[in-house]
């Protein structure tokens, strides 16, 4: 039987899907009321009434809740999920707004009616007088501050947060050369086809709840809500239905209507249901990607850094519910595969009345990525050396692994590479993409009157951030392996990967193995999907879990078989002597045989029973530290993240008059150590792509100075479809196992995004000589840099 | 515990406002509905007749998932109110698979050319694809990307979605010639 | 739950008195009544039924009057149940004459609400009581200026056939059927559209026994 780690084996899920049987969140709860909310129009505002009696007449209307109906907890803000000490003006929303409303878009008046359409009757007919307040968007407002999102926040400061190794402002004063650059990058989001949504189901003779919701962590949502509801963790399951694309804004919990469904559901005996509209994902989810930078680096005539600081301003938007994650990976993450002899890093997280900003496939990495690459081409341009030579003069070799960055990481642990080899990475993306012949190509294009550019973009990605993820793993008497692990999916075949894992762990057929994500009542202790853990979390713990269950079926069958452990194997599910197949009892006899029964209930289990003659008279029939059946569970818990890497390069055309950008080629190297199913990786790295490319050239998040979201729907959000994005995505791997963890693998979720924005920034200001320090570029955003530049220098 | 809300049914919900009988041939089967005028199609084919396979990632025609194919033409089902569908048939992507289960050649092919992540656009590409290729049997890649240019995914890059249009092509040219 | 408001009728402060201790214009005026029976002095059984939005039900309620000043302010104590729950009310009623033979009536009314309609949001019920109470004193005006009829008595036969009951009083009162031009019920007239609310405040000012308003008196 040949391995299953590696095999490009097709999904499990697909067919399923590919009929139309899925079950989204939507899908579900045909019968359930269904819940509409009031969302304020205003960026800002003081709510002065609410009258709801032009709603009563709407048929089917059930109730219509307002934050003077919420009791106890649910009167409070809802919970700051990661605080951090420098976090010290953390404000979340209520779940309905009280007396304030801070961002377009913020609920404030829940409605429950017999369907959908009737909820917004109902909504519309509700009438909110408002007394507006000065609204705060964009960061200079921000800062400025001559007005405030939060009264009690002074500056709209939300945290300021400095970390520091060596002395950069030393370093920088002594340093042969010194280069300042202001780098600003844009707001965009997730935008998964699939919006949120919330099922609740009360069962009140148990007095238990049952939810269902589009999330990315079932054990979040849980926590979260049980706390909200004052119900004990073990009377609430959620489960993870379906999920059309989370991409870091599923994250994020609880959701106000999270809390607010359930409760309504328990309140009114019947099930209730909610399901965003794009508009609401729009100004109602969360965005990510608004920054703006301020760099000072010194260097020597090598171009190595010798000092870097790097000052940056965050907008967050209305609310912090997610802390300063973005914005700490940033200024980790910044550094990628280099080592600045000295480095400070120092941040303003800022308020504004905007939609909440919280993590989006990179979580502050392509900020990060943009802002080092941008800086290390600035100084081959000034010194006039290669892009590619600079770079491989900062880079950490892989003879100085595991490397201390002397950071600490959005794990709250020491940023430690363990491994990595970003010499290898260059010199495989350099050869991939024909970097030394594109001098030769440009020339002649520029004959030609093209104007083309190369860019080259590098980042290192800290992978499977703990604490831990379990797994579970059972091997039933039919043979069949069930396995569970606790965090969840949205597209990414984790319902494969982690089977292939597990067959290789038992020696079972892969199409044996069915496995369960997301879901409290089959595995209840887990973090999360995000951050690229996947894999290396619940990989590592399914497959530690399955080696238990591995190691219980030899001890069961070498007694059944009458042979040492040692000498037995499990092959495609039969437990056999090494090298003597005629020797085998399949796995499911080894289970029925693991559970002493005094009932046979069927055939197979009779072998079990008392007179079977099966066991040892002188001993228990279950021994003192063991237990019936072959299962496992472990825990995976790392002592850090695993950093996994890689590098793009692209090459652009731009039109001299039109100024749109085409890219001729995209290249991607990789590095998340061994692959477990090279076409899943592979697809992640063409959907991160496809994000990159988008939110390099097309996505904007279009607030105007009143705070209204001018873009709020796919009209004017301009996601990606197959003509913007490169018609081939060219890809090689490279694989530095990971020390960390039991398989010795990376993540690599996000990696096809984050250098996205500083590739495409560093192909087009080679093509045009123009520096380009500002992303997105559309086209009127190069002509208008064109005609900056002409001006600037004519 | 008793259901202590009375709520009216759909049906007398409905005697509140005005219901219209929509006869509908959906996926071969003769299907009606009682529905409000301003009931959408995509609406009417998920909840009224439980068909959710069609998803709705917009509702306002630009991101492809609701597409259903009309009378053989692919339509986004959220730009349609289920009354102007009366007497018309549908085909959704419940209906592209055979009668005995057989995938259809472009079901068929995502699964092999791994065309689909989370799945939500993947009904809408399906359907779109499925006309295309009634038009187009032989694409090239230009041809390809073309067909699936109105659809967006959020998850795949289109790469893998490209190369299942060019392997759905093979597949449905291969049954044809009795190959496959 | 407290609400409160004031409502102009178009009858002197005595002719308005009189209107609200008569049950025969009670049970044509509280909004979703069907029936009205006596069981005291200044004591009514009534049943309604009503919604709080499609929440639809019909409830039992004890009424009874105290407090009384006549003609400007008597305290109205109403309890009522059915199935989607239940309501327990205070209310203050005060009449002040306001001039060209009109009355300023004010209420002030603190209800309890329990069971699953409780579960509906404040401002809904609130906002249905408000309402309900704003159709019950349109109604009430209605009445006295003769633009709609009273209730009818329900007599009920006593032992001893032949003999015509002496200044018999009415069991109980029934509300008027309407019109039936669009062939609906009275009740059904109410409740589509669905905006009639749970008989809190409107469980009204049932005083003392009257015989019915002649709709021609004013």
């Amino acid at each position: 039987m040949s391995s299953m780690f590696g095999a490009r084996v097709q999904r499990v899920e697909d067919d399923r899907l590919i009929r139309g049987h899925g079950a989204y969140l939507d899908d579900l709860g045909e019968d359930a009321l269904v819940a509409a909310f009031v969302r304020s129009p205003h960026a800002h505002a003081r709510i002065l009434d609410i009258d709801v009696s032009g709603a009563l007449d709407v048929p089917g209307l059930v109730a219509i809740y307002t934050y003077d109906d919420l009791p106890d907890k649910l009167a409070e803000p809802l919970p700051l999920l990661i605080p951090h000490p420098t976090l010290t003006h953390g404000r979340t929303p209520f779940p309905l707004a009280r007396d304030e409303v801070n961002h377009v878009g913020e609920a404030i008046v829940m409605v429950v009616a017999a369907d959908r359409y009737l909820a917004e009757d109902a909504a519309d007919r509700i009438v909110v007088s408002y007394e507006p307040l000065p609204a705060v968007v964009g960061l200079d407002a921000a800062r400025a501050a001559d007005h405030l999102v939060h009264a009690d926040v002074p500056g709209n400061l939300a945290a300021r947060s400095t970390q520091e190794r060596g002395d950069a402002a030393a370093a920088i004063a002594s340093a042969p050369h010194v280069l300042e650059l202001d780098l600003e990058i844009e707001r965009s989001a997730s935008t998964p086809l699939e919006g949120r949504g919330v099922l609740a189901r009360w069962d009140d003779q148990a007095q238990r709840l049952r939810m269902w919701t589009s999330t990315q962590t079932s054990t979040g949502v849980r926590a979260a809500v049980a706390a909200k509801l004052d119900l004990a963790l073990t009377d609430v399951d959620v489960i993870t239905p379906d999920v059309g694309g989370g991409f870091g804004v599923k994250i994020v919990h609880p959701w106000p209507e999270e809390v607010l469904v359930p409760w309504a559901a328990r309140l009114l005996q019947r099930p209730v249901k909610f399901t965003e509209d794009r508009r609401e994902h729009f100004v109602a989810s969360a965005h990510e990607r608004a920054q703006l930078h301020h760099v000072t680096v010194g260097y020597d005539d090598d171009g190595r850094m010798v000092g870097l600081d790097v000052r940056f301003w965050h907008d967050n938007g209305a609310y912090v519910p997610y802390g300063l994650i973005v914005p700490i990976v940033t200024s980790t993450q910044l550094l990628g595969p280099y080592k600045p002899d000295a480095y400070r890093v120092e941040f303003d997280s800022l308020y504004t009345n905007t939609v909440l900003v919280t993590p989006y496939r990179g979580a502050g990495r392509p900020h990060g990525c943009f802002v080092m690459e941008r800086t290390i081409d600035a100084i081959a341009t000034a010194l006039g050396l290669s892009r590619t030579v600079v770079r491989e003069r900062n880079f950490i070799q892989p003879d100085e692994m595991p490397y201390d960055q002397g950071l600490i990481f959005q794990d709250g642990r020491p940023l430690i590479y363990d491994s990595g080899d970003y010499p290898a990475l260059l010199a495989k993306l350099k050869d991939l993409v024909g970097w030394d012949d594109f001098a030769a190509f440009q020339e002649n294009a520029r004959q030609e009157g093209r104007t083309v550019g190369i860019g080259l973009a590098c980042y290192v990605e800290g992978t499977g951030v703990g604490p831990y993820e379990g797994g579970h793993v059972i091997v039933e008497t039919s043979g069949k392996v069930k396995v569970a692990t606790g965090l969840t999916t949205q597209g990414q075949g984790h319902q494969t990967m982690l089977a292939q894992v597990v067959a290789d762990e038992l020696g079972v057929p892969f199409e044996d193995v069915e496995v369960v994500t997301g879901d409290t009542r089959r595995f209840g202790y887990a973090v999360g999907t995000f951050a690229s853990r996947t894999a290396v979390m619940s990989g590592s713990a399914v497959a530690l879990a399955a080696r238990k269950a591995r190691a219980k079926a030899l001890r069961v069958a070498a007694d059944a078989l009458e042979a040492s452990a040692d000498d037995l194997e499990i092959t495609n599910g039969i437990v056999q002597v090494k090298g003597d197949p005629d020797s085998g009892i399949g796995l499911g006899t080894v289970a029925v045989l693991s559970n002493p029964l005094r009932y046979a209930f069927d055939d197979a289990a009779k072998a079990a029973t008392q007179f079977a003659g099966s066991s040892d008279d002188s001993k228990p029939p279950v021994a003192e530290d063991d237990e019936p059946g072959i299962e496992g569970r472990a825990y995976f818990s790392p002592v850090r993240s695993t950093f996994a890497s890689g590098m793009h390069a692209a090459i652009v055309e731009t039109d001299p008059e039109t100024a749109e950008v085409t890219i001729l080629r995209y290249c991607v190297v990789h590095d998340c150590g061994p692959l477990i199913n090279p076409r899943i990786v592979e697809g992640q790295i063409h959907g991160g792509v496809a994000q990159g490319v988008g939110g390099a050239l097309y996505e904007r998040m279009a607030y105007d100075d009143s705070g209204q979201l001018a873009n709020a729907s796919f009209m004017d959000f301009l996601m990606p479809y197959v003509s913007e994005v490169p018609a081939r995505i060219e890809i090689d791997h490279l694989e530095t196992p990971s020390p960390l963890n039991p398989l010795g693998i990376k993540g690599a979720g996000e990696a096809g995004v984050i250098p996205g924005a500083a590739v495409l920034a560093a192909a087009i200001e080679d093509a045009e000589g123009i520096p380009v320090r500002s992303m997105p570029m559309s086209p009127s955003d190069l002509f208008e840099l064109r005609r900056a530049y002409s001006q600037e220098n004519s | 515990m008793t259901d202590a809300t009375e709520l009216h049914d759909a049906t007398e919900l409905h005697g509140a406002t005005e219901v219209h009988d929509v006869r509908l041939t959906v996926n071969g089967a003769a299907r009606t509905a009682a529905v409000p005028a301003r009931r959408l199609l995509s609406d009417c084919i998920r909840h009224d007749l439980g068909l959710t396979g069609t998803h709705v990632g917009c509702e306002h025609g630009v991101c492809g998932a609701c597409t259903i194919l009309l009378d053989g033409v692919p339509v986004r089902s959220c730009l349609m109110l289920a009354v102007s569908a009366d007497g018309q048939q549908i085909t959704t992507v419940e209906g592209l698979a055979d009668p005995d289960g057989t995938l259809s050649p472009v079901q068929q092919a995502f699964t092999e050319c791994h065309g689909l992540q989370c799945g939500f656009c993947t009904p809408g590409f399906l359907t779109t694809i499925t006309a295309g290729l009634r038009t187009t049997p032989d694409p090239d890649e230009a041809q390809a990307r073309e067909i699936v240019g109105g659809n967006l995914c959020r998850c795949t890059g289109y790469q893998n979605i490209v190369a299942s249009v060019l392997r759905a092509a093979e597949i449905l040219n291969d049954r044809k010639a009795g190959r496959a | 739950m407290k609400i409160s408001g004031v409502a102009t009728l178009n009858a002197p402060p005595a002719k308005v008195w009189a209107a609200l201790n008569d049950p025969a214009v009670l049970v044509a005026t509280i909004p979703g009544s069907e029936r009205l029976e006596p069981t005291g002095p200044d004591s009514y059984r009534i049943t309604v039924t009503a919604g709080v939005a499609s929440i639809q039900g019909t409830y039992t309620g004890e009424v009874s009057l105290s407090d009384k000043h006549e003609p400007s302010s008597f305290v109205l104590t109403a309890r009522g149940a059915g199935s989607p729950g239940t309501v327990s009310t205070t209310v203050q009623v005060t009449l002040v004459d306001a001039a060209d033979g009109r009355t300023e009536l004010s209420y002030d009314a603190d209800a309890v609400i329990g069971g699953m309609i409780a579960g509906v949001g404040q401002r809904m019920l609130s906002s249905v009581a408000k309402k309900m109470a704003g159709q019950f004193f349109a109604a009430v005006d209605d009445v006295l200026t003769g633009a709609a009829i009273a209730g009818q008595p329900q007599e009920v036969a006593l032992p001893g056939a032949g003999q015509p009951a002496a200044a018999a009083q009415p069991a109980s009162y029934i509300a008027p059927r309407p019109a039936a031009a669009d062939g609906q019920t009275f009740t059904r007239g109410v409740l589509v559209g669905a905006g009639v609310a749970l008989a809190g405040v409107a469980v009204g000012a049932l005083i003392g026994r009257r015989s019915r308003l002649c709709p021609n008196q004013s």
